[in-house]
């Protein structure tokens, strides 16, 4: 392996996409529909009254990746069966190429192509930055695990395109495995909550049950002349909202769902690694606004499902309007956004994933080949 | 040196493609593989171009084994497919400059390495054409300027010459010749028999996988194999009678002629004489087979 070696076989392959195929075509497709989409989430959350940057940076990042996952398995998944269909890999396995020459220099090729599809991007980036609420060093972390996911991404391509001896074959595998990525986890964890919930005995810190019925309105009518010391002093204590004091702690059955058992499901979608790498930053005065968010969501439900249910159900916030200190209580979504990120974990995996696949890819470009699977030509 | 195989074995699942087959070839000759169609050449050379390892048996390729240095080996080799594709997109120049980067050549070395071989096989005008509007032929001569890059001392050619016109075969001959007096060792497989009879120094006929015979193509061998003579007469009763008369095996072929079997020049010659001496009126005496086409189908015979 040598980077003479890669870089001859990276220049072959984007020198043949630059000539056969329309990639100006393509490119300037891409840039007209991210073009399209920024314009319509620039209309749809622009506002006068708060700055519309962080929704139309979600959506366009969020569209890039799922247009990029798209696209940038066309590039790989046919790459090395095709080459044996028309019978242009076995000259240069005869050279003093290596496999990982090979092999490398074609995820070279890829990703290279793949990076000026995100470049094409990067005027929206900027007009969302610009629009404000959004650091350029979210810009700056949410791209590079984008082009990290991308690397992946092709590099799953290739290792199907060395495993299957049809092109359409290769192709349809890489297609069902971004599927199962993106869909799989969501529905694999939506389905399997349904397992990791059940009833149990609970603690829960709020108004017990008891306190609502001492508090029942007496059968009276309070304009009635005729009522007692007594009578009023029970009708008083009726209207008496209830407070913290009145909270305490209690037993009760309730349903759970323990996600923190099937969580690791979550961050494996790659939409989730980018979504929780960078959400959104909180409007700092209006905490509960609700502009359009979807990272934002995205990222605090991951990480909600890996805390898993509190220990202490705190109820009394609710039930009182008021927290420990007075102020309006903390959202669940905020406290969630507060602990750890799950994106190490997602992107990690997917980083073992491309490193497992490019070693397969590798290996199957080994000559001599000593056992051929059926079907598979060699020159 | 040069190329010995020894009871090389390849199967592909349960089809055996190469049973058992020994060869050598020797530096400056050209050595041919001839065989009918599925006999097993181009597996054989698939394990040559050190693409494939054999399941038993060794190859040595200048003393290397492909199988544990195929590095080394691959230095050595100059390999051209039967049936390969060339990148479409990219011009006769760029196709030879990519396969010198892939041998590690620096690019002033490749620019030159490229306008020689252009040259030696005819292709300097259509340097810079796309490999894809060239005829098949003319992407055969790729081919081979493409297994010269490296400057091999083992060629090995799977097919040369289809798809050649008549004077791109010549020339092909002449270069295999060349490259051979130069030292090299040239394994070409083919089915134009009488093409590799005026090339090759000495023929490997495979069947099913095995080698049948290896048979030395000098002037010995012309001299004394068994060929096929067409003769016609004036009266051709009267030399199928002849013929009949003095044993020797003939059979009618069409256009009113007859082929007979001789073993050698001399005695088609002596044959000839007797012919006109008996006053047989001889108006053709031609020979319709080379003696390594006859070699060849008297060694496949049993495909029959």
């Amino acid at each position: 392996m040598s980077w003479h070696g890669i870089r001859t076989v990276a220049a072959l392959e984007l020198r043949q996409r630059l000539r056969t195929s329309k990639w100006p075509l393509v490119l300037g497709a891409w840039f007209l529909l991210v073009a399209l989409v920024t314009f319509l989430a620039y209309y749809a959350t622009h506002d006068q009254s708060f700055r519309s940057g962080q929704a139309m940076y979600d959506v366009v990042i969020f569209f890039v990746l799922g247009l990029a996952m798209l696209i940038v398995p066309s590039l790989t998944a046919t790459s090395v069966n095709g080459d044996r269909e028309h019978g242009v890999l076995a000259t240069l396995q005869t050279t003093l190429l290596t496999h990982w020459d090979l092999a490398l220099g074609k995820l070279v090729a890829a990703w290279a192509i793949s990076l000026a599809f995100l470049v094409a991007a990067l005027p929206f980036l900027a007009w969302a930055w610009f629009e404000g609420g959004v650091s350029a060093a979210r810009i700056a972390l949410s791209l590079v695990v984008l082009v990290l996911v991308l690397a992946v991404v092709g590099t799953l391509g290739l290792m199907f395109s060395t495993l299957t001896a049809r092109p359409v074959a290769s192709a349809v595998l890489t297609y069902l495995t971004m599927g199962a990525l993106v869909f799989g986890t969501a529905i694999g964890f939506a389905l399997s909550a349904f397992l990791v919930t059940d009833t149990e005995a609970r603690t829960v810190y709020g108004l017990p049950d008891s306190w609502w019925q001492e508090h029942q309105p007496p059968p009276l009518d309070p304009n009635d002349p005729n009522l007692t010391a007594e009578q009023r002093e029970q009708l008083s204590k009726s209207q008496l909202q209830p407070t913290r004091a009145d909270c305490v702690r209690f037993t009760r059955n309730g349903t759970v769902a323990h996600t923190e058992r099937i969580w690791w499901m979550l961050p494996l979608n790659p939409f989730v690694v980018v979504a929780d790498a960078a959400p959104s930053e909180p409007r700092p005065q209006d905490a509960y606004s609700s502009a359009f968010t979807p990272m934002r969501w995205i990222s605090a439900g991951a990480r909600m499902a890996r805390n898993g249910p509190e220990e202490v159900v705190d109820e009394c916030q609710l039930s009182t309007g008021t927290s420990a200190d007075g102020s309006p209580g903390v959202d669940p979504m905020e406290k969630a956004l507060g602990t750890a990120p799950v994106w190490p974990y997602g992107l990690g995996f997917l980083l073992l994933v491309g490193a497992g696949s490019a070693a397969v890819a590798g290996e199957r470009l080994r000559t001599p080949i000593r056992r051929l699977p059926n079907g598979t030509r060699i020159a | 040196m040069g190329v010995e195989v020894q009871g090389v074995r390849r199967a592909f699942g349960d089809v055996l493609a190469v049973d058992d087959i020994t060869l050598s070839a020797q530096p400056g000759e050209v050595t041919a593989l001839v065989g009918p169609n599925g006999s097993g050449k181009t597996t054989l050379l698939l394990m040559l171009a050190t693409l494939l390892a054999p399941h038993q048996g060794s190859i040595r390729i200048d003393g290397l084994d492909p199988v544990s240095q195929p590095r080394e080996v691959r230095a050595r080799i100059g390999w051209m497919p039967d049936g390969f594709g060339t990148w479409d997109a990219l011009t006769v120049r760029e196709v030879l400059h990519t396969i010198a980067a892939a041998y590690n050549l620096p690019a002033d070395r490749a620019r030159a390495r490229t306008e020689e071989l252009l040259t030696l096989v005819h292709l300097d005008d259509l340097g810079d054409r796309r490999a894809r509007v060239l005829s098949r032929g003319q992407k055969q001569r790729l081919g081979l300027a493409r297994a010269l890059v490296n400057d091999p001392s083992v060629l090995l050619l799977d097919e040369p010459a289809s798809g050649l016109d008549p004077r791109s075969r010549i020339e092909l001959r002449d270069v295999l010749r060349s490259l051979a007096s130069e030292g090299r060792t040239v394994l070409v497989s083919s089915h134009i028999l009488t093409e590799l009879q005026e090339v090759a120094d000495r023929a490997v006929i495979v069947a099913r996988g095995r080698t049948l015979e290896t048979q030395r193509l000098d002037a010995d061998f012309v001299t004394t194999a068994l060929a096929a003579w067409r003769v016609d007469a004036l009266d051709p009763e009267r030399l199928t009678a002849w013929l009949a008369d003095h044993h020797v095996p003939a059979r009618r072929v069409g256009g009113g002629q007859t082929e007979v079997q001789v073993a050698g020049e001399e005695n088609a010659a002596r044959l000839l004489a007797d012919l006109v001496r008996d006053g047989v009126r001889v108006t053709a005496f031609t020979p319709s087979q080379g003696a390594l086409e006859s070699a060849y189908l008297a060694a496949t015979e049993d495909r029959r």
